[in-house]
């Protein structure tokens, strides 16, 4: 049963610069309960808008995003999101900061507290609840916000290439992790990324955009179970396929516009 | 690489006093033995100039006498006074600007206009309006301050992080979650920075007025000093003007410091 439905969503947006972009054109794609999708695709493609779409943060020029059949128009505490950098509060400690939604949200201080247990455990926090942002490393901050968003259990959970501003190697561990979670969870999770590795590593299905305006060019599913290995050939030989369709894309859409 | 270095810096001030530092007592010393030598031979007539020691006991008098509080106590109570209020009342209009914008469009232009004007310059209508009291003076000092703490607190409130905007709406929080629970506490360093210019300015003002009119003060009794020709009192009084100042800006600090060091460095 789909979960999220995007169907024929365009995003045109006047830039700073006062120019016409044409994001994203006619995307349409069905995510399914429990699923692991990964967008895809080369800078600038839109991916990032894309997300933001279906998060409520942005409307759709034309088109609609449905969860559960109904239109989602604006944020909703059944979409959970994960930014980029974390985007902790620097002027909260660390429990403080996943607590936030759920303060937001009014839930009674006694079960914050068991929530909040519960997750610094799961995430691996514990002995940093009481630490700053700024007193963390990169991989800690990204383990509070992904523990920030969880918290609240949402239907879909948002990420918007969440492990890009880490190390390689703890990159690999927060992959790790989050597939951990997944299967512990059972999350549907909507992951955006430009590392293609990434993507075959964690995702059952991959979409990879077309370079501006952004359109589906093509899908790749994968079909190997957890956990799965980096050196795998059939992950392999598959990123080096979608490497290759990148380049692929561009070529057979190339026009005048769009030389850099 | 750089925490050695740092951790040698730190070493070095722990272990005592440096060349530079060891000129910059010699030349306070210097300065101050000049002054003592050619006023108390001589050299530099004691209208123009104090000796150090005649500064101090000109201060332990008008301590003893009992004749410097009175002034001092008014100053003070001036100053904290119309501070306090411009803290008060720039906050809270930064932060009704900010629930609503539309607040600021209406009443933005004309808190511009009203800080264009140069506080000193209305001197003369607020005595009129209020007197050569204390009422005059803090009124003096709520507008010279007012305007730096609002400025400062709606600007560190549009410079919030639109990621934690981003945040907050994702957890869908009202306006008001929004302002109170990210935007305020976003804004914290730039409204410090407010206080602290105001506080810095604050005491200008006072001393200023005290000096042009006024019955009581440490300006009023540094002018009657000036017409008396006592430069010991006068150079005192200046002195202790400019510790009151320094003092009022440490205490900003401090609040800073209390509020904000655990998740900045301040």
């Amino acid at each position: 049963m789909p979960i999220i439905k995007i169907n024929h969503v365009n995003k045109s947006y006047v830039s700073k610069d006062g120019e016409n972009v044409h994001a994203l054109s006619n995307i349409n794609l069905e995510i399914r309960d429990k699923e692991f999708v990964c967008i895809v695709g080369p800078s600038g493609c839109g991916k990032s808008t894309l997300l933001e779409i279906v998060a409520g943060l942005q409307p759709a020029t034309a088109g609609t995003v449905t969860l559960d059949d109904k239109p989602v128009t604006g944020p909703s505490r059944d979409i959970g999101v994960v930014f980029q950098d974390a985007a902790l509060f620097p002027w909260r400690t660390v429990r403080r900061n996943i607590l936030f939604g759920m303060e937001i949200a009014g839930i009674p201080k006694k079960e914050q507290e068991e929530r909040l247990e519960t997750y610094l455990e799961l995430m691996n926090l514990k002995e940093f609840a009481d630490k700053y942002p700024f007193q963390l490393s990169g991989g800690m901050r990204q383990r509070a916000g992904i523990a920030r968003t969880l918290i609240m259990n949402p239907k879909v959970t948002l990420m918007d290439e969440p492990f890009s501003a880490v190390d390689h190697l703890t990159r690999c561990a927060l992959q790790e992790e989050l597939i951990r979670l997944h299967r512990e969870e059972q999350k549907t999770v909507l992951f955006v990324t430009h590392d293609i590795n990434e993507a075959v590593y964690l995702a059952d299905r991959i979409i990879l955009l077309t370079p501006r305006p952004g359109m589906i060019q093509e899908e790749y599913v994968v079909r190997t179970p957890h956990p799965r290995r980096r050196s795998d050939d059939y992950l392999v030989n598959m990123a080096a396929r979608i490497s290759a369709d990148i380049g692929r894309g561009t070529e057979k859409d190339a026009k005048p516009e769009y030389f850099i | 690489m750089k925490v050695p270095e740092r951790s040698k810096k730190k070493a070095g001030k722990e272990n005592g006093i440096t060349v530079i530092q060891v000129l910059q007592i010699l030349t306070v010393v210097g300065i101050l033995g000049y002054m003592q030598y050619t006023v108390t031979t001589g050299k530099i007539s004691k209208v123009f100039l104090a000796a150090p020691t005649s500064i101090l006991e000109e201060g332990v008098n008008l301590a003893k006498s009992g004749e410097l509080w009175p002034h001092l106590f008014l100053t003070l109570q001036e100053v904290l006074t119309g501070y306090f209020l411009a803290v008060v009342t720039g906050v809270a209009v930064g932060v009704l600007w900010t629930l609503f914008p539309k607040t600021e469009e209406y009443l933005n232009v004309f808190c511009s206009a009203v800080m264009a004007v140069p506080k000193t310059a209305i001197l003369p209508l607020l005595i009129l309006w209020f007197g050569i009291g204390f009422h005059s003076k803090v009124v003096l000092i709520f507008l010279s301050a007012v305007f730096q703490i609002l400025y400062n607190t709606v600007t560190g409130a549009k410079q919030c992080d639109a990621n934690y905007l981003k945040v907050a709406r994702v957890f869908e929080a009202s306006r008001a979650q929004t302002v109170f629970r990210v935007i305020i506490s976003a804004a914290l360093p730039s409204m410090f920075n407010g206080f602290r210019l105001a506080a810095a300015t604050a005491l200008t003002g006072v001393v200023f007025s005290e000096m042009q009119v006024a019955r009581a003060g440490l300006g009023y009794l540094l002018s009657q000093a000036q017409i008396m020709l006592d430069t010991p009192r006068m150079f005192f009084i200046i002195i202790l003007v400019t510790l009151i100042s320094v003092g009022l800006v440490k205490l900003v600090r401090v609040m800073e410091y209390a509020l904000c060091h655990r998740w900045r460095r301040v």
